[in-house]
């Protein structure tokens, strides 16, 4: 590949990446708002959103580990985007791979540990610590249904992943191969947005939204664009491991967007749980049937 | 009857007028988006409270304007204090406001913001919220109704669309009015932990007001502030009670 062309990729791959992940915090709003019978934000809210907080007058830093915290939590997002193909771009998808990407989308809540630590919020720490917990406790079911996947298209490539699932149309697709894991990458797609019911450590009314407790302005901007960048990256993930990825943007869009609406609709609908129970429940029923769901991939 | 200064905002000496004309596009956009998004902490001290949870749930839905509760004084651009404000209360409620990010704006709910209303006798509360911190808007009424709430927040954003919202530019040019009304409470020796005259000159809002004999007075007592002390384990009262 031409080195042009894949500047062009990789630059253009986090814009759309971040143009649709707000679109996708729109329709989590809206799906919010109709839940609970209110006509919700208008279309370019998101946008406002950020803006005006970019915008701030007021900029309170804590120290230099706290801007770099945010630019981590935002940067370990934009380097996910180059590895997950998308229809037309691959990046460097290729020579990533599911590993890569595994680890790459802890960075964030590693970055935003190390940014919450130096505002030395007693809030932000619990709700910090309670953050990591949480990446604990879905990882484990995350990587079984990694390795499902990678054992089943004998390949951890995820060009490979998507080529193989377009070949034989739906009876192809991870989701029809192996429902089993599917079921259990639904759970962890829960707890990677941090959505309720694992969402214990924002808790608003508990610990002040705990890592977000010290974050004003440019700060709380970073973490804004990150869930744009968090939710795309889920939701896309999941396509491309369980849906068949894009054949074209028009059935990819539809499908990142269509997998998302069923963990928003459990957020607005569920309470959350507290973080040992947020450990047990994700340490046995889906590792329960991700195990289950590797047994049948290897038979 | 006692009058009370009010000085006027000349509009011209706080817009930013940029050269050219990405700058001047960009200023417009910041400021409208400004208007459109606006993130509330409510300091729910009396019984104006009961009329939030109305303005922003179902019935009234205060989202659909791009207005959104937030928990935090660093995350939030309004500071909503929703009744009557005790001399306790005050002392935290000056002190989140000083924590807040500039641009901020602060709206008195009920009549008890505005003159004291029906506590009006009473020894242990402040009467008019606007002599402690400046209110961009009041909305009257015991309480107001969820319409007028949301009304008030229309007019509000109309204010920030047009630049008139600079009720905190005020703060930093007459402080020590300001200080001078939250001294008279708390007494002489009346400190917060953010330091309004090394901010003022940081936003280039240093003015002939910004000083005078309040801030003389807070600098003669003054105490450097110093870090919490970061300990893990129990403390020695805490060992002795258990």
């Amino acid at each position: 590949m031409h080195w042009a062309e894949l500047l062009a990729e990789l630059t253009l791959m986090p814009l759309v990446a971040f143009i649709v992940g707000l679109f996708m915090v729109l329709m989590m709003r809206k799906i919010g708002a109709r839940l609970q019978r209110r006509i919700g934000p208008p279309l370019l809210q998101p946008l406002y959103d950020i803006v005006k907080l970019f915008g701030k007058h007021t900029q309170t830093s804590h120290g230099l580990l706290h801007e770099f915290g945010i630019v981590m939590a935002v940067g370990g997002y934009v380097a996910a985007e180059t590895l997950l193909p998308v229809p037309g771009m691959n990046g460097i998808a290729e020579k990533g791979g599911m590993i890569t990407l595994l680890y790459l989308t802890m960075i964030p809540s590693l970055g935003l540990a190390l940014g919450v630590g130096q505002c030395a919020n007693p809030n932000g720490s619990i709700g910090i610590s309670r953050a990591l917990t949480a990446m604990l406790a879905y990882d484990i079911p995350f990587v079984i249904v990694i390795a499902g996947v990678a054992m089943h298209f004998g390949t951890t490539n995820l060009v490979d992943v998507v080529a193989q699932q377009q070949a034989g149309g739906i009876e192809t697709w991870g989701a029809t191969q192996m429902p089993l894991l599917a079921l259990a990458g639904l759970f962890a797609l829960q707890g990677m947005l941090g959505k309720q019911p694992f969402e214990i450590y924002v808790a608003p009314a508990e610990i002040a939204t705990g890592p977000m407790v010290e974050m004003g302005g440019k700060f709380l901007g970073g973490l804004f664009v990150m869930q744009c960048f968090q939710l795309y990256t889920a939701s896309v993930l999941y396509v491309t491991l369980f849906l068949g990825g894009g054949e074209n943007w028009v059935s990819f869009l539809a499908k990142s967007f269509a997998v998302l609406v069923l963990p928003i609709s459990v957020a607005f609908l569920f309470p959350r749980y507290r973080t040992e129970d947020v450990l047990t429940m994700l340490w046995k029923w889906p590792v329960i049937l991700g195990l289950l769901g590797l047994v049948f991939v290897g038979s | 009857m006692q009058q009370f200064p009010v000085k006027v905002e000349q509009p011209s000496a706080n817009k930013p007028t940029g050269g050219n004309i990405f700058s001047r596009v960009f200023d417009e956009l910041t400021t409208f988006c400004r208007s459109r998004s606006l993130f509330i902490l409510h300091y729910c001290t009396g019984c104006g409270a009961i009329e939030l949870p109305p303005a922003m749930t179902s019935r009234f839905d205060m989202e659909r304007l791009g207005i959104s509760p937030m928990v935090s004084p660093r995350q939030a651009d309004i500071l909503l204090i929703t009744g009557y404000v005790s001399v306790k209360t005050l002392k935290r409620v000056i002190l989140t406001y000083e924590q807040m990010g500039s641009p901020k704006y602060v709206i008195g709910i009920c009549s008890c913001t505005v003159n004291g209303g029906m506590y009006w006798q009473s020894y242990a509360t402040a009467k008019k919220l606007n002599d402690y911190m400046p209110v961009d808007l009041y909305i009257a009424g015991c309480m107001p109704r969820p319409e007028a709430v949301i009304a008030g927040l229309r007019q509000l954003m109309d204010k920030i669309a047009a630049g008139e919202a600079n009720g905190w530019q005020d703060y930093y040019r007459r402080y020590d009015y300001y200080l001078g009304h939250q001294q008279r409470l708390f007494g002489e020796t009346w400190q917060t932990p953010t330091d309004v005259i090394a901010e003022s000159k940081h936003y280039d809002l240093f003015g002939g007001d910004t000083l005078g004999a309040h801030t003389a007075l807070l600098q003669q007592h003054q105490k450097p502030l110093e870090a919490l002390e970061m300990r893990l384990g129990l403390t020695d009262r805490q060992e002795k009670g258990s």
